[in-house]
């Protein structure tokens, strides 16, 4: 019984949950576009041309993006948060680890990201 | 036995010798060697040392709008030695000069406070600063060297970004680029050598929260692109001061441009008066010693 109770409550759980991201998720791609379009804040077309996304002047410092639809959240997390723990020699700067984005922003950003193809 | 004793005497003779000949900037002139050796392999032909020097800009970037084959003497023009795009506008806007009234304004100082003849006799001097000053121990900029003046003439110092200063340098400048004169920056000491080392340091480290170290966009990222803006090359940043801004609509200093790049970094800027910015100036300046000062000039 106490079973059944948990494992009742642990899918209502699932649902709220997956039906919360789906139904933020437009809007979190949303800020995470502005984020990285946005010069005081992500600034991230200064340095990257995306993939299929009209985007003005990008800069090539870095490379255009592409094919990140197919990469972990955690991975695209981890570049953002901190590109010297993949690559210590990168010129991209550490977003998270030096509080210019922090954790919501990045996930938002994360969630942009996701979406380039 | 003895032999070898005096051989190494010799040969430290030999050494010390040359150390007191100049030796002091050899390790500048290696320095300021392999930059050049850099650049000029990197714009010599971007098409083919794509992946070593441009790996993420596209065929266009490089076949539409990067220059070919550039000469030492052209890295004096910044971003426009090595932008096609950008040196068109830059020569059109060179056949009307924005600066011509601050030359004259410039003069017109260089005669009012008299003084400032016993300072700087010769106005064609732009090439020469920053100076290592063995006394103070300090590096001494055109700036810098402008306000000791004052000071000691019983006059208030002036604003070293902009203003009167910056007429004053567009008139040392234009007198220079006028005589012929070449950057030719001096380090006749350890204490010389020192201040240099320091400045390079700084010119290499990560600064700022953006993490980025001057060198990032000015020597592995000169020639590509933030935004729509080339990267210009660190060889040549120093030559053509003061500058005049479109962005700023008027002139400015070596210290005012550095401090709007150390804002690009993410950093709080050192203070234009500081010993961090002079010595920064003498490195950047010593990289672009033997090419022609020529300015003022004016930039985007
Ligand atoms: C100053 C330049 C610069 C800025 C600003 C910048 N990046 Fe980068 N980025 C780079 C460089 C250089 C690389 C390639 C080296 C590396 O992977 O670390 C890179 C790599 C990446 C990659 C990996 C791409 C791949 O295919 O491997 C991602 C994802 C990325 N950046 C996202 C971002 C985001 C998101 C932002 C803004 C929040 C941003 N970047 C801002 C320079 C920059
Ligand atoms: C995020 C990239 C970036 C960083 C980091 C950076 N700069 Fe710049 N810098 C630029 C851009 C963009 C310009 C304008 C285009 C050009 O001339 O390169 C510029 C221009 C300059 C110029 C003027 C060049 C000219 O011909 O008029 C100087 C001098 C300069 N930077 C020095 C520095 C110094 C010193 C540092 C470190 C304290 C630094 N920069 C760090 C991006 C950067």
């Amino acid at each position: 019984m106490q079973r059944i109770k948990l494992l009742a409550m642990a899918s209502v759980l699932t649902v709220a949950l997956s039906v919360s991201v789906s139904a933020g998720n437009a809007d979190l791609v949303k800020e995470g576009e502005k984020i990285f379009n946005t010069k005081k804040i992500g600034n991230c077309l200064a340095c990257h041309a995306v993939n299929g996304k009209k985007i003005n002047n990008p800069g090539n410092l870095g490379p255009k993006l592409q094919g990140l639809s197919a990469w972990p959240e955690q991975a695209l997390y981890d570049k953002v948060y901190d590109p010297y723990a993949t690559n210590p020699i990168s010129a991209m700067p550490p977003f998270g680890k030096n509080g210019v984005l922090d954790d919501h922003q990045i996930k938002a950003v994360v969630a942009y990201l996701k979406t380039i193809n | 036995m003895k032999k070898s004793i005096v051989r190494a005497s010799v040969l430290m003779l030999v050494g010390s010798v040359f150390l007191v000949a100049g030796g002091y900037n050899a390790q500048a002139e290696k320095d300021r060697k392999a930059l050049v050796q850099y650049m000029e392999k990197k714009f010599s032909d971007p098409a083919k040392n794509k992946a070593m020097f441009f790996p993420y800009a596209t065929d266009e970037d490089i076949n539409k709008h990067l220059k070919k084959g550039v000469k030492f003497e052209e890295f004096r023009l910044g971003s426009y030695a090595i932008d096609k795009g950008g040196r068109d506008q830059y020569e059109e806007i060179k056949e009307m000069p924005p600066y011509e009234d601050n030359i004259d304004a410039g003069e017109e100082l260089y005669k009012k406070y008299a003084f400032f003849k016993k300072c700087f006799p010769d106005p064609a001097i732009a090439g020469e600063y920053p100076k290592f000053d063995d006394k103070s121990g300090k590096v001494v900029t055109l700036t810098r060297a402008i306000n000791q003046c004052l000071v000691a003439n019983g006059e208030k110092p002036w604003k070293m970004t902009k203003g009167k200063i910056a007429d004053l340098e567009a008139y040392f400048a234009a007198k220079s680029a006028e005589a012929g004169k070449k950057v030719n920056i001096q380090i006749n000491s350890k204490a010389a050598a020192d201040a240099y080392e320091r400045g390079k340091k700084e010119y290499y480290s990560q600064r700022g929260y953006l993490k980025l170290s001057c060198a990032n966009c000015h020597v592995q990222g000169s020639g590509n692109r933030v935004r729509r803006e080339y990267l210009s090359p660190l060889l040549g940043h120093t030559t053509h001061f003061p500058v005049y801004r479109l962005k700023w609509q008027g002139l400015g200093t070596l210290e005012r441009r550095i401090k709007g790049c150390e804002k690009n970094q993410g950093e709080n800027p050192h203070k234009p008066s500081s010993d961090w910015t002079a010595e920064m100036l003498y490195f950047m300046s010593y990289m672009s010693n033997g090419l022609p000062v020529d300015g003022p000039d004016v930039r985007r």
